[in-house]
């Protein structure tokens, strides 16, 4: 069976003017992501690779080109539309983690949830849920500084799939953390996948990390590669 | 956790930062109902009892100027007039005190009563205060503040007239809309400057209200075209033109009032953009998670609201509280009387924290609205 296409890109250019000068981060890039995938995206500082993941997500917009996301072109939305789509669409993980140091992790958790029409009690069970499946059900009341850093990272993944969206996007997750937490954190990724069917995409400069991947793909100079 | 809960979790993130905010605010407030309310204890005319029959008569020229004691006599002819006394500034100023800190007049023992229905005094006080010539009557104010009780001898030094006089205190007067103020005889005045026949000005009192415009015109006919020419007015009226003198105490007053507030609005628009910018890498992330602009702008605008609402409460309140409880007599040495801290004040000062709040905001959101998610998550935290 062929595996549904998530994301869609076509010629997909971004070039940034830095007063006089332009630079291309992307270069007519052309791109399939089937839904499951856990898709690494490799390559050295500079090549792109996290312009590339913020265009997916909805938090930048390209200079030319298609992005299609579940069938939406994200390239298209005002900004209303986008904050409505990502809530609704994907889940994000930062490499520093981004967790609002007053919440706890439980109200962490629940941050993209506000924006839903589920009720406290529904909320809640969703966060309860959410956090059990990166096995930090028993961390709940725990403030950000309270947890190690791959504890933190997980909170960000229970964050990310408490909306239960079909893509998430890491960008370089495991960039802050020792081997041993980074290895939690892959593992959690990769369980989401596999026991969930989540299609994830992660930027990532660490072959470890990328091993984990489904597929590996690079960029160079904003330009795919072999 | 709901959208109110995280809010106030953010508002209170630098519980010291919100303390000293609250607090600039809340004194800002406070310094502004306070010249507010005095400003308008400054410019409200005082409202006594009786008022509305009294009438004043001053020399044309200025309030100054005195007036022959001879006109008396005339006026107390007018049809309309039941009662008539002179009523003189002595500026004395007690023991040391550099400054005069109770007005004294001299007046007609006799004529108390009969002109100033308003006091309360008791017949033996007023029968002291009638025959003795040394005689005087003071405000319970006054009298609390230097605790002086009939019986007492006090000596003041007059800054109009040559010398000192010692006095001897009849009785406490209250019932007024001023208790502070000191009278005695106008004769004991005469003797000890040589009995020059003159007066600071005239009080008269009205039969009915009816009489009042009609006395007024025959009082200042009367003297017309004479050496002393006479202004004859209600009492409202003479108060009035009292705090027209006011004039640029209430031009300083409200220019205070503007620096207080645009002061105000400065720190708190600078407390609320140090507390968006250490912020700006979170605000991107709840964009990020699907945090509208507008979202974020209510988030912004409630927490810069709330500072300014907890300033105001605190503000406003403790002005309410210390105005409304308070002995202000006390607190000003006499000089104000009362402190009424009106709705009207409290609106005000209400409504100047509700603009702050939104004024405060404005600046943080926008840079927030402007900025890309990307270009948020660069910021450091």
């Amino acid at each position: 069976m062929v595996a549904e296409t998530i994301v869609k890109i076509r010629e997909l250019t971004k070039i940034y003017a830095q007063g006089e000068i332009q630079v291309t981060a992307l270069d007519h890039i052309t791109l399939d992501i089937a839904a499951g995938e856990f898709l690494a995206l490799m390559g050295p500082s500079g090549s792109g690779k996290s312009t590339l993941l913020h265009i997916i997500a909805g938090v930048d917009r390209p200079t030319s080109g298609e992005c299609l996301v579940q069938g939406v072109d994200v390239t298209k939305l005002n900004e209303t539309q986008l904050a409505d789509w990502r809530n609704q669409n994907v889940g994000f993980i930062f490499q520093t983690f981004n967790l609002i140091p007053v919440l706890t992790a439980a109200e962490n958790v629940e941050l993209p949830l506000l924006l839903t029409q589920l009720d406290r009690r529904q909320r809640r069970q969703q966060v309860e849920m959410a956090l059990e499946v990166v096995g930090l059900g028993d961390r709940a009341k725990h403030l950000p500084r309270q947890l190690s850093g791959g504890q933190e990272q997980r909170v960000a993944i229970a964050r990310a799939l408490v909306t239960d969206p079909k893509l998430i996007v890491a960008d370089e997750p495991t960039g802050n953390l020792d081997s041993h937490s980074a290895q939690e954190v892959l593992t959690a990724l990769q369980s989401l996948r596999r026991d969930a069917g989540k299609t994830i995409i992660m930027v990532t400069h660490d072959p470890k990390a990328a091993a984990f991947g489904t597929r590996q793909i690079h960029l160079e100079k904003g330009e795919l590669s072999a | 956790m709901t959208l109110p809960t995280f809010i106030i979790k953010n508002a209170l993130r630098n519980k010291r930062r919100a303390l000293l905010s609250v607090s600039s605010v809340a004194v800002s407030l406070f310094l502004l109902v306070t010249l507010q309310v005095a400003l308008r204890e400054l410019t409200l005319p005082v409202e006594s009892p009786g008022a509305e029959l009294r009438v004043c008569a001053r020399n044309k020229v200025s309030l100054t100027n005195p007036l022959p004691a001879r006109q008396r006599p005339i006026i107390e002819r007018i049809p309309g007039v039941e009662g008539v006394t002179p009523f003189t500034w002595f500026g004395g100023q007690y023991q040391n005190e550099g400054a005069m800190t109770f007005a004294q007049f001299a007046m007609d023992p006799k004529e108390t009563r009969r002109v100033f229905t308003d006091f309360k005094l008791s017949d033996a006080e007023l029968a002291r205060f009638q025959t003795g010539k040394t005689a005087a009557i003071i405000g319970k104010i006054t009298a609390d503040k230097y605790h002086f009780k009939a019986g007492d001898h006090i000596t003041l030094n007059s800054t109009v007239y040559p010398g000192a006089l010692e006095f001897t205190i009849a009785g406490i007067f209250s019932g007024t809309a001023d208790d502070r103020m000191m009278l005695f005889h106008q004769d004991y005045l005469d003797d000890s400057i040589g009995t020059p026949g003159l007066v600071g000005m005239w009080w008269l009192k009205v039969k009915t209200a009816d009489d009042m415009p009609r006395v007024i015109a025959a009082i200042n006919q009367a003297f017309a075209n004479t050496a002393a020419e006479v202004r004859a007015e209600s009492e409202r009226a003479f108060q009035l033109g009292f705090i027209s003198m006011l004039g640029n105490i209430k031009t300083l007053i409200a220019s205070i009032s503007t620096v207080v507030v645009f002061t105000l609005v400065l720190v708190t628009a600078s407390t609320m953009s140090m507390a968006v910018r250490e912020r700006f890498r979170e605000l991107a992330i709840l964009k990020a998670l699907g945090f509208r602009r507008r979202e974020l702008f209510v988030f912004i605008l409630a927490e810069s609201f709330g500072l300014a609402a907890a300033g105001a409460l605190l503000g406003i309140g403790t002005a309410y509280v210390a105005y409304t409880f308070g002995n202000i007599s006390k607190m000003t040495h006499g000089i104000f009387v009362s402190f009424e801290v009106t709705p009207r004040i409290m609106g005000l000062a209400a409504l100047v924290a509700a603009v702050l709040g939104v004024i405060s905001a404005v600046a943080p959101a926008l840079a927030v609205a402007r900025t890309s998610v990307v270009d948020g998550l660069k910021t450091l935290d």
